[in-house]
């Protein structure tokens, strides 16, 4: 795919308490659709913005994280237009100075150049009723997304590939979490802006995506898109699309034949902010752990492989906290890992579920693994309760009792089985050692493979040897 | 010592004080009045009639206020002086309105201005223009040109809430006898009020004598955690400045102020004033400000560059005017726009958002604000030699409705010379009556160097007794 350049744009909602310029909370968990407005969000006459600090410091971590430079002052700006979810017809956001800027990313061997983060404003939530954003019968707003704080993280047109976009996606969402700025159960969101050219030829801009795979997906269609138009000999026009992700197609919002005009002006409602060298320093200093330097502690602390400590802390930084709290209760890390990566998160992606948001619980989980451990239960066993355990979160125990073939009764099936093949038990006691392997797989059938084979082994030679001893 | 001249607000407070005012009719009598002040000057776009027949409490009803129509009051209907915000009643009422109640004052009514502030002579109003008490066929003034109409003609004890974002508050009050308080940005909170240009917009006020302006002044200072430009300066009581010393006092009068293209009348009055200041111990000196020249440009360019970004807001959605939901959203709000702002709004809509375009960015929008700190500069270099600097308050005496009427948009917008430069600095500023012209009053402005509103009420008491 030579001549592939993409660029993004990252908008996350940022993990502060209240909106970025008023006491509004951010946290839409069981929300009612305009219940958390006011006069600033709604951009009544006669209000005013008063900037939340802890965005900005959100922002400053977000920007310290990527290698970026950190303004030492900011402002912002009105950005114009009229739009529906613009409850002021502009938005504050940032221009001529980001917070932060020139930093970088690495994914793989790829390293991608972040050109600024800034902090702004949300607009409120569009619902198309009716049809999407083409072809609607009416839209209704939701204000309650109304000045939620958002960092945009823009990057340079470095990425070659749709894949690397997505790799790039997973590893800033963990630094995202890590850093504390972004915290999906809450339902923040990330939503992504793609630019896509083929061979210098005019930028396609892909708006809105949410979910990283969509992200991939409308790339991957762009370039088909955009190569059969070549092929054809039509020229790929500079434009603004929507993706649609129930056909996985992009469709055209609006033709740009130029620049957008949003005529900026400083806003003057909110005075410069001078960000000292002290308060960059105290961020610094206050920085949580990131995802690489997690990777290095986990295999060190742990002795996990790279890879292992990288599927836990990149996959959903929630999985590495837990996977660290089941460490603390269960001190066999390589066990834990290995049950999580295998079966855990295997139950929790079909659910399409996330750790925080599941059932499952540091206490329950370390209670599966030791009895395990401890033979109450067997590994085979153990696989097909963690899925009844991933969907109810009942405590195995629990489970096990509820489940009639949970606790077997291995004595009473070997007797049974012994009974029926005498032949066998015979062949065995003349001195023919493959037919205690034939018991064994008679037992193991007889329990539907649910007991130890081990376990098998031990109760056989116990009944054998007590009917010879008789 | 002469005495100050008599403050029907201060005989009022005497009385409040001594238990001679009658609190159960005093507020419904006042509103009697304010409907036959009406019926003359019409300077009022709501009368506040509900206070009349509502259940509060009397007694905490003591002072009468009125406020510009671009000062949120909770409950009563607050337009600006605009067909689009004809319905709106808010929710909430300003820091200013708050800081009035909890001082005992009450809402008379709401008053007259040009739409958003857009104006010199309160004649761009979609609910009609006030009269000159001294001469009903003459302009009050704008844009609180309502303000400065009821201050001038109450025959109660009121004072005036007005803002000013280029001289609104000067303007009137010259054009009415009256005295007007514009004081330093951030002093009074703007929570509240309805933006015309946000960087300069300052509420401020206009009372029949300094005492009533100094007075409002102290009751709608200080800080406010919900203006982000709020200064941070502990609440001074303004009143108690009032006949204080102002012996080693140099008052710089600039010569680009007193050009001729001010009526001669006008400056003799100021002049006059000045040379009569002396007998206090006042010195005086020529100054020079030589950007003033470019202030009006400057001033036009950020003020319609902010207003026009103020404006998007009002879209038929929330509040406000509505129409038919016809068409699709930009059909929808293009049609109310064009239907419901008033035509001088709509100039400063497309001019402000001409200059901001990008291509014309720098060399409109951001080439104002150089200007703007250039003449600050050039202030703070003459603060430096004087206390303070007096200029003529308005180059005109108040004209007719019909000389009004034949004035081009720049002949209008050059009115403002005298007061433009003032607001793009944020300095504090007070007009006072200095004489008249031709039977009408004329005004003397000094502009105070930042936070010293407290030396511009002891000048201007001074000048009270000249």
């Amino acid at each position: 795919m030579a001549g592939v350049m993409i660029g993004i744009e990252v908008h996350c909602q940022l993990n502060t308490e209240s909106k970025l310029f008023c006491s509004n909370s951010n946290d839409m968990r069981n929300k009612k659709p305009n219940e958390s407005v006011c006069p600033i969000c709604l951009g009544y006459p006669g209000s005013k913005p008063v900037i939340n600090k802890h965005a900005i410091e959100l922002g400053m971590r977000i920007g310290l994280a990527l290698d970026c430079k950190i303004a030492d002052s900011m402002f912002f700006s009105r950005k114009t237009y009229f739009y529906p979810d613009m409850s002021k017809s502009y938005q504050i956001t940032q221009y001529e100075v980001p917070l932060a800027t020139e930093g970088y990313l690495t994914v793989g061997d790829t390293k991608i150049r972040i050109r600024r983060v800034h902090i702004e404003e949300d607009p409120a939530k569009l619902m198309h009723v009716g049809g999407d954003i083409t072809n609607a019968e009416y839209v209704l707003i939701d204000y309650n997304r109304s000045g939620v704080a958002l960092a945009e993280i823009v990057t340079e047109p470095d990425f070659t590939t749709p894949k690397q976009v997505h790799q790039f996606l997973d590893n800033l969402l963990s630094i995202l979490e890590h850093l504390g700025v972004y915290d999906s159960s809450k339902e923040a969101t990330l939503r992504c802006d793609a630019n896509i050219s083929l061979d210098g030829g005019e930028r396609v801009e892909v708006k809105n995506i949410t979910g990283f795979e969509n992200v991939e997906k409308a790339l991957n269609f762009e370039i088909i898109r955009q190569n059969g138009m070549k092929r054809m000999e039509v020229k790929v026009e500079r434009e603004t699309r929507h993706f649609d992700s129930d056909s996985n197609t992009t469709k055209s919002l609006r033709k740009k034949e130029y620049e957008e005009d949003y005529g900026y002006i400083f806003d003057p409602d909110l005075p410069v902010i001078k960000i000292s060298k002290e308060w960059v320093s105290s961020i610094k200093k206050n920085m949580p752990e990131l995802p690489d330097q997690r990777v290095k502690r986990f295999v060190k602390q742990y002795a996990l492989d790279e890879y292992t400590a990288s599927v836990l802390i990149y996959a959903d930084k929630n999985l590495a906290d837990f996977y660290e709290e089941c460490c603390r209760n269960y001190n066999k890390p390589q066990t834990v890992a290995n049950w999580m990566m295998n079966y855990l998160l295997k139950s929790l992606n079909w659910r399409s579920e996330r750790i925080k948001n599941s059932k499952v619980r540091v206490g329950t989980f370390v209670e599966l693994l030791t009895l395990i451990e401890n033979g109450t239960i067997t590994e085979r066993y153990a696989k097909e309760l963690i899925k009844e355990y991933v969907d109810t979160g009942i405590s195995p125990k629990e489970l096990m009792k509820k489940s009639s073939s949970g606790k077997i009764d291995l004595d009473a099936v070997v007797k049974k089985v012994l009974e029926e093949n005498k032949k066998a038990v015979d062949e065995y006691r003349s001195g023919k050692q493959e037919a205690l392997k034939f018991l064994l797989g008679r037992v193991l059938v007889a329990t539907n493979k649910q007991a130890d084979p081990k376990l098998i082994n031990e109760a056989l030679l116990k009944q054998l040897g007590a009917s010879i001893a008789q | 010592m002469v005495p100050l001249i008599q403050s029907l607000v201060k005989k009022h407070l005497e009385r409040l004080a001594a238990e001679d005012v009658n609190l159960d009719d005093f507020a419904p009598k006042v509103i009697e009045k304010a409907k036959a002040l009406q019926e003359r000057f019409s300077p009022f776009i709501t009368i506040n009639e509900k206070l009349a027949s509502e259940n509060m409490p009397r007694h905490v009803m003591k002072l009468p206020f009125s406020v510009k129509d671009n000062i949120c009051t909770r409950g009563i209907r607050t337009t600006a002086g605009s067909k689009i915000l004809e319905p709106y009643v808010p929710p909430f009422d300003a820091t200013c309105i708050h800081q009035i109640k909890n001082a005992g004052g009450f809402v008379v009514g709401k008053t007259m201005m040009d739409e958003f502030g857009f104006g010199t002579f309160a004649t761009n109003c979609a609910y009609g223009a006030p009269k000159n008490p001294i001469d009903p066929t003459r302009v009050c003034g704008g844009s609180s040109g309502g303000a400065a109409c009821v201050a001038a003609a109450a025959e109660f004890p009121h004072i005036a809430i007005a803002q000013s974002t280029g001289g609104s508050i000067t303007a009137p009050a010259a054009f009415t006898g009256t005295v007007g308080i514009t004081p330093t940005y951030g002093r009074v909170s703007r929570w509240g009020l309805i933006d015309y240009a946000n960087s300069m917009d300052r509420i401020g006020a206009i009372g029949k004598c300094v005492y009533d302006a100094a007075l409002g002044l102290s009751i709608i200072s200080g800080y406010d955690p919900m203006d982000s430009t709020s200064l941070n300066a502990p609440k001074t009581d303004y009143t108690a400045l009032l006949g204080s010393e102002i012996k080693h006092l140099r008052v710089g009068v600039p010569v680009e102020y007193f050009g001729a293209d001010v009526d001669e009348s006008i400056k003799r009055n100021a002049l006059d004033m000045i040379k009569g200041l002396e007998s206090f111990g006042v010195t005086w000196e020529e100054v020079s400000l030589p950007s003033t020249k470019y202030a009006i440009s400057a001033y036009y360019l950020i003020a319609m560059s902010e207003a026009s970004t103020n404006l998007a807001k009002f879209c038929g959605l929330r509040y406000g005017m509505e129409g038919p939901l016809d068409g699709n959203y930009e059909q929808y709000f293009a049609q109310l726009r064009g239907k419901y702002f008033g035509e001088e709004a709509k100039r400063r809509i497309i001019l402000g958002t001409y200059a901001r375009m990008s291509g014309y960015r720098d060399a409109y929008y951001l080439k104002a604000l150089k200007v703007r700190a250039k003449i600050i500069g050039e202030f703070r270099k003459a603060f430096g030699r004087v206390g303070v600097i007096a200029t003529p308050s308005m180059p005109i005496i108040a004209p007719r409705f019909d000389e009004v009427k034949k004035l081009t948009p720049v002949e209008n917008y050059a009115m403002d010379r005298m007061t433009v430069p003032s607001n793009l600095a944020g300095l504090p500023t007070i007009s006072v009556p200095s004489g008249t012209s031709s039977g009408m009053p004329t005004g003397i402005q000094f502009i105070g160097n930042y936070e010293q509103e407290g030396t511009l009420v002891a000048v201007a008491g001074a000048c009270e007794q000249v």
